[in-house]
């Protein structure tokens, strides 16, 4: 069967093509578009999805939206009635919001696909993220946990799921936590409190818990409290996200915790101010982890599987994630490389293809990368264009030549094979960088991410060497697939891996299974040779606001753009130095 | 027209706190323009456009640094703002590229397109440079980044008559006949919008207080915690609700 998956209108549009219940392709909206968390619908990622397959629409057995989009606009009206009269401003809203496009979800996708409308089917939100994360992962059952802001009504779901040969695929969601009470959005007023963007700045809301020091925690627990049933429910009168568009706490909240951050002021550690940000980020990262492994302790015990599937926004908390597989009993957590709304996607064509049509169940690859691959040529012709010298060389001397240039402290925008899906850069477009110089890291914040400078920056190291360098506890392999923990540098190799070393001495390691990225692989090994630690810093190959490239122009303009060294796209490398630049006064004549 | 507007500009910009906003303002839409340029130069197959495009973004993203700089100097100690207000349609600062897809323009439209809107922001800033006698550091932003607006406003130009022979013409006059259609389209979904407001929220006074009711009481009726999903919901059925 050939089905179409797609996510839209929220955050992160994609969509995904599973064909005989396998992926082929799945890719989001802003790798196209290049807005950064694009959410419109995603036309351009369709296109290239069934491009990709040779496919036509008409050819394509059903397409399935993620989510049920009269179930969200049932949770929207009913929202803004229970908090009538305060509603009035974020009803009108909320409506042109819902009317305008998001309820005609059907005709929408019949209408640009040219697919008939009973061919349009829709999955839960949730439960298009259990599917992405239970169909993917390689086990034949497991414990699921889903928690996000909200989807329809569910913001948190446990269940189970079983694989079967025989037709006999099925994912159970036993029990649904509903909107308002959501852990997602009690750590989104956390976000927007502490002057980040909702949706996007919740993991700099996680590297900034780490400078501080959970002190603020009974007052954390004022405004979430636990149910006897072991589920959570916020307190209503801390929060405003459920009445009001603008913004998602209240006054009473900031009588709580003290003035908001302004977003455009720097968090300044030394001052007392800076200190109570760090504190309260500290804190909500506490209760939240503690929610949560509170939880999937007793989804253990209901259970009985040894492995634990992850799934929504939350599970992109990298420090959430290593505590549950420490302390919830699970053997193994896994999370998919898209765990949020994007990822979706897939989860909905998957889920559509085991469950909804029956089909039998097909172990998926377990990598990340089906997106666009790179056309090498392509930086061959733009660097000849700009006069910047390019070379064309064997596999072995290009790895060795890059081995060098890291070890000797260049920073290198590296292109590799098929894009990959999900917000993480695993090895085919990322920056690289020596992981042991402080200075590194710190120039790379400044002349290429220009980002805060609290934020870490991640390693990868091959399986081989992950546990020499790294604590990891047992399972921590499946989560450092996908850069999904975080855990403890080894005390002795803190100093020399300064760079990729938090402050409180941790790090979301990538650990790299080598036959994913054959090419990364041997360039840790090589790159080991020379500085005795294959390990290198691996960030997203992007600046500051955009999304990670996408094709070879893309990444030629960030390197022209920015501080890195050296960029290689297969086997085609360019250096800085002596590039054409054209002066705009000069052309103006 | 712009005479007429000065003693609003003289208003807009006599405030440090509304100045400091519409700096931080200007520094996003100086931020996007730059990334719509970088866009630009990504698709073109024209290597000089490519060389002239990424450093035109290279300026506007100094500009977005310049605009930004200033306004947090200005805006120290000042609570951000939410929400666009009507002076944000007034004293625009550079459109940049907005509304404009970059991949389906033809290279020549693009290039009108630029030109105008590089004129329209050195003629802005030119007004804003001329009301802000009391504020000389923000005046010689604005004359900084205004001259820069006049090469990007030339460069746009010779580009176009280069890419365009001799059609270059009436490209600028289709280019202008778009961005009146847009600002009119701007104003009518604006209009639009707020008719759509005002009736909703009737609606919402009239109509849903009885249904409010109803909701409240069932709201009451909720235990908190967890809901017990039944065995069979596995959602085979793949519809809306």
């Amino acid at each position: 069967m050939k089905i179409l998956g797609i996510s839209a209108h929220y955050h992160d549009a994609a969509a995904a093509l599973v064909i005989d219940g396998l992926p082929v392709a799945a890719v989001q909206e802003e790798r196209f578009s290049r807005a950064k968390n694009d959410a419109a619908f995603p036309m351009a990622a369709i296109e290239w999805c069934l491009d990709q397959a040779g496919l036509e629409p008409e050819q394509l057995d059903a397409v399935v939206f993620y989510e049920q989009p009269a179930l969200k606009f049932d949770r929207i009206l009913t929202s803004s009635l229970r908090s009538f009269p305060h509603s009035w401003r974020s009803f009108p809203k909320a409506m042109k919001n819902m009317l305008g496009e998001k309820l005609w979800i059907r005709g929408i996708i019949a209408s640009q696909l040219g697919v008939p409308g009973r061919k349009v089917l829709f999955s839960g939100h949730h439960m298009s993220h259990a599917a992405a994360s239970f169909l993917t992962a390689p086990c034949g059952e497991a414990a699921i946990l889903t928690a996000d802001g909200v989807g329809e009504w569910a913001t948190m779901t446990i269940g189970a799921g079983q694989k079967g040969k025989d037709h006999a695929t099925s994912i159970k969601l036993i029990r649904e936590l509903r909107f308002p009470h959501s852990l997602g959005l009690f750590y989104s007023a956390f976000t927007a409190f502490l002057g980040f963007a909702v949706n996007e700045g919740e993991y700099k809301v996680m590297g900034l818990a780490a400078y501080g020091v959970p002190n603020r925690v009974d007052d954390v627990y004022q405004v979430i409290q636990r149910t006897a049933d072991g589920a959570l429910e916020l307190d209503l009168r801390y929060f405003d996200f459920h009445s009001r568009a603008e913004t998602s706490f209240s006054k009473r909240f900031t009588d709580l915790f003290g003035p908001p951050r302004n977003p455009n002021e720097p968090i300044d550690l030394a001052s007392q101010d800076g200190r109570r940000f760090v504190d309260i980020a500290a804190s909500a990262q506490r209760v939240l982890e503690d929610i949560l492994v509170d939880i999937a302790q007793a989804l253990h015990r209901e259970t009985g599987f040894p492995d634990l599937c992850l799934g929504g926004g939350v599970a992109l908390n990298g420090v959430a994630n290593a505590r549950l597989l420490a302390e919830s009993g699970f053997e193994r957590v896994s999370v998919p490389p898209a765990p949020g709304d994007a990822g979706c996607a897939l989860g909905a064509a998957l889920f559509a293809d085991r469950i909804h049509f029956g089909q039998p169940h097909r172990d998926v690859p377990d990598h990340p990368f089906w997106g666009p691959g790179i056309e090498p040529a392509d930086l061959l012709r733009l660097a000849r264009e700009d006069d910047i010298p390019v070379e064309e060389v064997d596999e072995d001397a290009l790895l060795s030549d890059i081995a060098d240039a890291l070890w000797q402290g260049a920073i290198v925008g590296w292109m590799d094979g098929a894009l990959e899906f999900g917000p993480r850069a695993l090895g085919h477009r990322s920056l690289l960088a020596a992981p042991h110089d402080a200075a590194l890291r710190d120039r790379l914040n400044r002349d290429i991410k220009y980002r805060e400078e609290f934020r870490p920056f991640a390693p990868v190291v091959t399986l081989e060497h992950a546990h020499r360098f790294f604590e990891l506890a047992p399972g921590a392999e499946r989560l450092g697939r996908f850069m999904s923990g975080v855990f403890p540098v080894r005390r002795e190799w803190r100093e020399r891996l300064a760079a990729v070393t938090h402050v409180d001495g941790t790090a979301r390691v990538q650990v790299l299974d080598p036959p994913m990225a054959p090419r990364l692989a041997r360039l840790l090994d090589l790159y080991g040779q020379r500085s005795g630690i294959p390990v290198l810093l691996n960030t997203s190959f992007n600046l500051a606001g955009e999304p990670i490239v996408n094709t070879v122009a893309e990444g030629y303009s960030t390197f022209r753009r920015s501080g890195i060294d050296l960029m290689v796209a297969g086997s085609i490398c360019v250096r800085k130095g002596g590039q054409r630049h054209e002066a705009l006064s000069e052309a103006a004549e | 027209m712009a005479s007429l507007l000065r003693p609003l500009y003289w208003t807009i910009w006599a405030s440090p706190r509304r100045r400091a906003q519409k700096l931080l303002q200007f520094a996003e839409v100086e931020a996007e323009g730059g990334r719509d340029l970088v866009r630009a130069s990504e698709l073109t197959v024209d290597p000089v456009l490519r060389r002239l495009f990424l450093a035109h973004a290279r300026d506007e993203e100094r500009h977005a640094r310049m605009f930004r700089s200033r306004g947090l100097a200005l805006g120290v100690g000042m609570p951000p703002r939410a929400g666009n207000t009507m002076f944000d349609w007034i004293s625009p600062g550079e459109r940049g590229l907005d509304d404009l897809r970059i991949k389906d323009e033809h290279l020549g439209s693009l290039l009108a397109f630029i030109h105008l809107s590089e004129s329209a922001a050195a003629r802005d800033f030119a007004e804003y440079s001329s009301v802000l006698g009391h504020d000389p550091l923000t005046r010689s932003l604005f004359d900084h980044i205004g001259r820069d607006e006049e090469h990007h406003m030339r460069y746009s130009l010779a580009q176009l008559r280069r890419v365009a022979s001799g059609g270059s013409r009436a490209l600028l006059w289709k280019a202008r006949l778009r961005r009146l259609w847009k600002a009119y389209l701007r104003l009518a979904s604006a209009i639009a919008g707020i008719m759509s407001t005002v009736l909703l929220t009737i609606q919402y006074f009239v109509l849903l207080p009885p249904f409010a009711l109803l909701a409240k009481f069932a709201m009451r009726r909720e235990q908190p915690g967890w809901t017990v999903l039944p065995p069979a919901l596995d959602s085979k059925s793949g519809r809306e609700f």
